[in-house]
């Protein structure tokens, strides 16, 4: 990546769009330190992701919610355990009832209440993103990331997640979303940033229905 | 609050490293067997080496010993001289006697030697001077100065054997240096296939592991199942390779009595117990550290 330059601000949902290899996940995984910058700087909450140690990384991530498109739910955890154990590996002191609430009270949020005791094969697609967008949340991340989330569900259900995504922005966390759903972003009229080649090359503010050429060659 | 933190960190770290453990079995399989192999023969070797070195020390010992054998017919004179001479030596530390009777007594102490003795009706042993000598490179020098005394038996004067304690010192340096190049070589394979086994396990349990890193879980939280995984392998291994080393010590000794004694000096039950307690907490060290080693290769976050 390179002359990327942008700052996101609480309660943003933000579409990162871009043709393939343009750079989105890349851009995501700086975010999350999945991988370090060369050069640069990445700060996240106040945190430097660019310089931080190893061994602080952890901290950085507990104020990351990262969802993907293939869902990575653990499959011998039912919804609710899927949820409350990302609870408890990060936070030993959560007992087993807190845990269990908070992760239900995560699974109502996201139109799932009554599924807690489901297994990830017994859920459809669209069921199994919406836990996974109640594990990046249940702890109440500042910033949640979400790498094409839509990219294995059938229209409907993708704009479900999509209203789901908008309203936990609405509730003051920034929401940054990698898609190549043009017709999600020209309908949500949200900010979006468009790379490529590695490359920040439009950065389009809200309430405006912009170009989308990116997705000519995508 | 500590209650909780104690119940979920032994359900995330020991819960699960066990319930995984024993799910993988089949694939650790290889790893416990190659290193319940090495913990064994670690233990056997060391056995060994300990045995070895009392019996180093015991030479030593015998070796700056030099019994000087005294004609049956010497009067006490004659011997009371030759024992003044050698103790105004500077370099002899003390002289004993011992007569035919002691050392007859002695004799029928020794395995095999009764039968020996009850073969005939005199006493074959001669009486003699026990020589303490300070340094054993002294030891030749001292022969030298009593081997021609008139009390002195001229067929078998005196116990020295130029060299022997030289050529002890070579054979158990040659057979540790062989020992610890076995042990390395065997080490080297169980460590390999223990990383190998932790390699197979982390990759498993990747979307798990994935889920952890992802969600901001501790490293320790994330690499701690599979440290205490390996932790496990090696200490069952040390179990196992314990007790048989126990076992096979005590029934050496049981079998071996008299004979074993003078074979392998100093080992004795205490010795077996201690000697399989360190095999099993070498295992356990073996283990979580070839897993850490496998951990730092596989999982860098």
């Amino acid at each position: 990546m390179e002359d990327v330059h942008l700052s996101l601000d609480p309660g943003e949902l933000v579409f990162l769009v871009g043709p393939s290899g343009a750079g989105k996940t890349t851009l995501l995984k700086l975010i999350n330190r999945e991988i370090r910058p060369t050069c640069g700087e990445v700060w996240v909450d106040g945190l430097p992701a660019h310089s931080m140690a190893a061994s602080k990384v952890a901290e950085l991530r507990r104020r990351v919610g990262v969802v993907f498109q293939d869902y990575k739910l653990l499959p011998r955890l039912t919804a609710l355990e899927n949820v409350a154990f990302a609870l408890q590996v990060t936070d030993l002191r959560i007992s087993d009832q807190e845990a269990e609430d908070r992760a239900l009270d995560a699974l109502e949020a996201v139109g799932l209440g009554d599924r807690g005791d489901a297994f990830p094969y017994q859920l459809s697609g669209g069921q199994q993103q919406r836990i996974a967008v109640a594990r990046a949340v249940v702890s109440q991340p500042p910033l949640l990331i979400a790498d094409e989330p839509t990219g294995n569900l059938d229209v409907e259900t993708a704009w479900q997640i999509t209203d789901l995504l908008e309203d936990i922005a609405s509730f003051g966390t920034t929401v940054l979303v990698a898609t190549h759903n043009v017709e999600i972003v020209k309908r949500m009229q949200r900010r979006v940033l468009t790379l490529v080649d590695g490359r920040l090359v439009r950065d389009q503010p809200a309430g405006r229905v912009g170009r989308l050429a990116w997705a000519a060659w995508s | 609050m500590l209650v909780v933190v104690v119940r979920n960190a032994g359900r995330y770290l020991f819960g699960g490293a066990l319930r995984n453990w024993l799910r993988n079995i089949g694939g650790t399989a290889p790893a416990l067997g190659s290193m319940t192999l090495l913990l064994l023969l670690s233990g056997l070797v060391g056995l060994t080496g300990f045995a070895a070195r009392n019996l180093a020390v015991t030479e030593a010992h015998d070796a700056s010993l030099l019994h000087v054998y005294l004609r049956d017919d010497a009067t006490s004179d004659q011997v009371d001289s030759l024992k003044a001479r050698v103790q105004a030596d500077h370099r002899v530390t003390s002289v004993g006697y011992t007569s035919k009777e002691q050392a007859l007594a002695r004799a029928q102490r020794r395995p095999g030697l009764p039968e020996l003795v009850d073969a005939t009706n005199s006493n074959p042993f001669p009486a003699s001077l026990d020589v303490q000598v300070k340094q054993v490179g002294d030891v030749g020098a001292i022969d030298a100065l009593v081997r021609y005394d008139v009390a002195v038996d001229p067929a078998y004067p005196t116990s020295y054997d130029r060299g022997a304690y030289q050529r002890i010192q070579q054979v158990l340096f040659f057979a540790a240096l062989a020992g610890a190049a076995f042990l390395l070589l065997l080490g080297f394979v169980a460590l390999t296939v223990t990383a190998n086994s932790i390699r197979s396990a982390i990759h498993a349990r990747r979307d798990e592991v994935t889920i952890m890193q992802l969600v901001g879980a501790p490293r320790w939280m994330v690499r701690g199942p599979f440290v205490i995984e390996g932790a496990l392998t090696g200490g069952v291994a040390g179990l196992a390779a314990g007790i048989v080393t126990m076992l096979v010590c005590l029934a050496l000794i049981a079998a071996g009595a008299g004979s074993f004694a003078q074979v392998a000096p100093g080992i004795s039950v205490e010795v077996a117990v201690v000697a399989a307690i360190l095999v099993f907490i070498v295992g356990i060290a073996l283990g979580s550290g070839s897993s850490l080693f496998s951990l730092r290769r596989h999982l860098e976050s």
